[in-house]
């Protein structure tokens, strides 16, 4: 009987250092925050990867975030959905104006948006262009881009931890967040759709700090 | 989960089984099916999981006598092996790791050990467990199904992200649905079994 308490107890810590070790010490129980609290932990750089878009010349993901200096605030989208991307589309919308009242006010904190599309197949030049005059996006602060090949898409999804799973009717499900990228290129912070605020101060708070 | 797969295959040798569960295995860890199983969390969770657990099952085909008492020494009345299996269908059932199974080929091939020691442990352990504790083990396995499938059921957020809302749904209703049944089946079972030995206890006196 001794032999048989010793083995369940065994199997309870192994059970446990596991669970504990699934959900960061019982933090998460989800894939998806699991990746904000590592991201949180450990900023993950921009892949290497091509990209241009309506309003950007052809460069790289990391020469057009680092280029400016300053924060980017960037969310996945495709320009046919009617679901979470127009949330995040209303959700961009609002910090656009927040960010323009921001300018106005003279302040000189440089947050900036972008929205990468990862449907290559039907979102080229002109339906990013019509996409962004039809959310009335200032190019000064909010710009659409898309990697140039598929195998640059997959990269910056993975390296990211961008999930984008085929729909009925042509859609795309995806797991929809606000991306805070520093001005180093690289994803400090991921905020869930419903922390609009929260992702604005952080990435204000981080446009104002030096360097 | 899958209590049916214990006891039984009087038909087949030990040595018979354990070929059957290493083709099982052998067929399960291929791409193609791996794919098609885990292209659903439905699939993954109540076809895949059962499926590699059955497999385990048939690996602990009835070894020799000396296997087995070293064996039952560590795991008297089965108890270490119900509650390894407990414990590792309560971490199995996190979301997060349907997730990593998908995307982290470590985490997968531990899925799946994991699973194949549950159905070997099962098996070790249902029949010498008796009716108490077989019936301490589902009453903590099965009320966490249910409770794990109603949250997936009531859940308006995707808990992973590789699979559908209604697909989490889906795998809810029915985690619910089958975790009830076998609490059920389980009852009517242990009662059967109570009623005859009532009415055989006079004849053998």
């Amino acid at each position: 009987m001794l032999r048989t308490a010793l083995s369940s107890a065994m199997a309870i810590a192994l059970g446990y250092g596991a669970a504990s070790w699934l959900t960061h010490d019982f933090q998460v129980w989800t894939d998806e925050g699991a990746r904000r609290l590592e991201v949180a932990l450990k900023p993950i750089a921009s892949p290497d990867i091509a990209i241009h878009g309506p309003t950007t010349a052809a460069t790289t993901l990391p020469a057009l975030l680092a280029g400016e200096g300053g924060v980017t605030i960037v969310d996945f989208v495709y320009t046919r959905c009617v679901t979470a991307c127009l949330a995040l589309g209303s959700v961009f919308q609002q910090i656009q104006q927040a960010l323009l009242a921001d300018a106005a006010a003279g302040q000189r904190d440089r947050v900036r948006l972008l929205s990468i599309s990862f449907d290559l197949a039907r979102d080229d030049d002109a339906a990013l262009a019509s996409y962004a005059a039809r959310l009335h996006a200032d190019p000064g602060v909010w710009r659409f881009v898309r990697p140039m090949d598929a195998a640059g898409l997959s990269a910056l999804l993975r390296r990211w931890g961008v999930v984008v799973l085929d729909a009925p009717f042509g859609e795309f499900e995806h797991n929809a967040a606000l991306l805070v990228i520093d001005r180093h290129g690289r994803m400090v912070r991921v905020f869930d759709l419903s922390e609009q605020q929260l992702a604005l101060d952080y990435a204000r708070h981080l446009a104002r700090s030096v360097p | 989960m899958s209590g049916g797969v214990v006891g039984g295959h009087r038909g087949f040798g030990a040595g018979a089984q354990r070929a059957i569960a290493l083709g099982l295995m052998a067929a399960l860890a291929t791409p193609w099916l791996r794919e098609a199983l885990e292209a659903t969390m439905t699939r993954h969770m109540l076809m895949q999981f059962p499926l590699v657990m059955l497999a385990g099952a048939l690996l602990a085909a009835p070894a020799d006598g000396r296997l087995r008492a070293r064996i039952a020494r560590w795991n008297a009345h089965g108890i270490a092996g119900l509650v390894f299996c407990a414990v590792a269908l309560a971490v199995l059932m996190i979301p997060r790791v349907l997730d990593l199974a998908v995307r982290d080929a470590w985490v997968e091939c531990a899925k799946g050990g994991a699973l194949v020691a549950c159905g070997a442990a099962l098996r070790l352990s249902w029949r010498t467990a008796g009716a108490i504790v077989q019936g301490f083990f589902l009453g903590n396995v099965v009320p966490m199904s249910i409770a794990i499938g109603q949250l997936y059921v009531d859940s308006p957020l995707r808990l992973c992200n590789a699979y559908q809302l209604d697909d989490q749904q889906r795998l809810g209703a029915w985690l619910t649905g089958s975790a009830a049944t076998l609490g059920v089946l389980w009852l009517l079972g242990i009662s059967w079994r109570m009623i005859r030995s009532d009415s055989d206890a006079p004849a053998q006196r």
